[in-house]
């Protein structure tokens, strides 16, 4: 399958302070959702959008797709305005708790969206059973919505998502309802279109999922990124961690050479290494300069922790 | 064929599938058929010298002469009457369901995730609405006067200017639907406040009476606005009757008020969906 658009911007989204404010209708109560967001999230990459529930992560999507307005700042698509329908031509997109009409039958869903993104009847004919049969559904096509369970809902709204051929795919809770299975089936696809380069955007709270599979994550809190950044750099924790009392510099130099991260306090210093065999090594030049290790220990910051961390800050 | 064009297609197709899909196509149709073989088979008309020897309506016979033209004109007539009463009604009531059901969560965000405006997905909806009636408006129409045409010889061109203005009443008394169905999302709302509107039409059409009993100044200020203002459904029917069966015209009034009023209310809707946040 070949991505049909050009891009313009070395960023697949570009968010400026963007701001939405819901305020009630009569007391005029205020609610930031969202809380002044600037993100870039570059070309190419499996970008991952985290947060506890009410964070602000739907309006955050929402507002890039023009569903919802934002109250201040601004949001780019590829170089090109969101506000702007042509922004969106790029975008698959598959919405958390979607309603499909249970009328359409797999084709003439995967048929009807395909049209309204601009695809000429004679391709959507030539698609709809190309993707139908990606997402493991191609006995289905004939077959009404209604009759679909969830997790073949989810499947058949991510062909959706995809027939367009997209540059970029935003999918909210895309393996909500799938089975363990299917739910690998689905990474495996998205791994294909990341090959292809095309950019993907995930919002979800399976941190498991996000973790295995997404190059970068922002954690939203309160409408505000509160922690953002690559995967191997925020759960750089893993590992050992080793601590050595009154260590000279000339020992400190040498284990920084091979730690990922030091600290030092009341004259202990804390090393982190990334592996076995490092604070091994590490062990033995202490041990050679007669230094005293206070602790050893393996330490795990799995994303769920940084997560955690990050939410309860 | 350009992507406006693909997608316009795609929104009017998607209409016709949810009205084939909730049986509103199908529910009209059956009464556009049924209306059409009462006069295929139950109303028999036996001319003689070029005048309606008898006419047996369900086997019982009227012997009394009439004049073919004025017996077609009067069935025309109850026709078009029927159309901008009962139909009409039952049109706005089939129809308000199919715009608040764009706007359910979980299906409208899929629709703006497209590159296509709001105004073009709103006004597709709107578009395949209107010909979803026009379809029934246009086979019901036809249907009548091909077996009139074919049992009398008289072929009437003035009935089928019933067909145009049905579907204009139609389409005027549908962006009322369209901006309630934006505003609230009720498709009860919409049919009543719509029929509210078919219901005043008659009572404020009857201006020059009125004017005459109300007995301040203000309250005739504010009848002729109302009149003036709000679509006219009555007096197009009537245009219509009178069109078909004393072929006469009384002037334009009634179209263009009624034209500006719908405009006004599809602007409204198209305004108020573009601001929404979903």
């Amino acid at each position: 399958m070949r991505i049909l658009f050009l891009v313009q911007s070395e960023y697949a989204i570009e968010t400026f302070d963007l701001t939405k404010i819901y305020r009630s209708r009569w007391t005029r109560r205020e609610v930031r959702a969202v809380d002044g967001i600037s993100l870039k999230v570059p070309r190419g990459t499996i970008f991952g959008l985290l947060g506890p529930n009410g964070a602000g992560k739907t309006t955050f999507v929402k507002s890039l797709l023009s569903a919802v307005h934002p109250t201040k700042g601004s949001a780019m698509i590829f170089g090109r305005d969101a506000k702007e329908p042509e922004a969106r031509r790029p975008i698959g997109y598959l919405p958390e708790n979607h309603r499909f009409p249970t009328y359409f039958t797999g084709n003439g869903m995967l048929d009807f969206y395909a049209a309204l993104s601009g695809v000429e009847s004679a391709r959507r004919k030539k698609l709809i059973p190309e993707l139908l049969a990606l997402v493991g559904l191609e006995q289905w096509g004939s077959m009404r919505l209604g009759k679909y369970s969830k997790g073949m809902l989810q499947r058949v709204g991510l062909a959706q998502a995809l027939i367009h051929s997209p540059s970029m795919l935003i999918l909210d809770e895309p393996t909500d309802g799938v089975d363990p299975v299917g739910r690998r089936q689905i990474r495996e696809i998205l791994t294909r279109f990341e090959e292809k380069g095309v950019t993907i955007f995930i919002n979800s709270h399976l941190l498991v999922e996000v973790e295995m599979f997404c190059r970068e994550v922002a954690i939203l809190h309160k409408g505000k990124v509160a922690l953002s950044g690559t995967m191997h750099d925020l759960t750089a924790g893993k590992g050992y961690r080793l601590s050595v009392a009154q260590a000279p510099e000339n020992l400190v130099n040498e284990l920084r050479t091979k730690a990922t991260s030091l600290a030092a306090k009341d004259g202990l210093v804390d090393f982190q290494f990334a592996t076995r065999e490092l604070v091994n090594e590490a062990l033995d030049l202490v041990r050679a300069q007669h230094c005293e290790v206070e602790a050893l220990a393996p330490t795990t910051s799995t994303l769920e922790e940084v997560f955690v961390r990050t939410v309860e800050k | 064929m350009t992507y406006s064009l693909i997608t316009t297609v795609a929104l009017i197709r998607d209409t016709f599938r949810e009205a084939f899909a909730r049986k509103i196509f199908w529910g009209l149709f059956g009464l556009s058929t049924l209306m059409i073989l009462f006069f295929l088979f139950l109303l028999k008309i036996d001319l003689v010298e070029g005048a309606v020897a008898t006419v047996s309506l369900f086997g019982a016979a009227s012997s009394r002469t009439r004049d073919v033209d004025s017996l077609v004109r009067g069935v025309y007539g109850g026709i078009a009457t029927f159309l901008y009463t009962w139909g009409m009604f039952l049109a706005v009531f089939a129809s308000a369901g199919l715009i608040p059901s764009v706007l359910e969560p979980g299906r409208i965000e899929l629709l703006l995730s497209k590159p296509v405006s709001r105004t073009h997905i709103l006004l597709g909806r709107y578009l395949g609405n209107v010909l979803v009636i026009s379809c029934n408006v246009i086979f019901l129409v036809l249907g009548v006067w091909t077996i009139l045409g074919v049992k009398t010889g008289i072929w009437s061109k003035t009935f089928l200017v019933s067909i145009a203005t049905s579907i204009f009443i139609f389409a005027v008394l549908l962006s009322v639907v369209v901006l309630i169905g934006v505003l609230f999302e009720s498709a009860a709302l919409a049919t009543m406040v719509t029929v509210g509107l078919m219901i005043m039409s008659p009572i404020l059409a009857q201006t020059s009476t009125m004017l005459r009993l109300l007995s301040s100044e203000w309250s005739r200020q504010i009848w002729r606005t109302l009149y003036y203002a709000l679509p006219k459904v009555y007096d197009l029917g009537k245009m219509t009757l009178d069109a078909i069966q004393s072929q006469t015209f009384s002037g334009y009034m009634p179209i263009w008020t009624s034209a500006l009023f719908g405009a006004v209310m599809l602007s409204a809707a198209l305004a108020i969906f573009a601001r929404r946040d979903f």
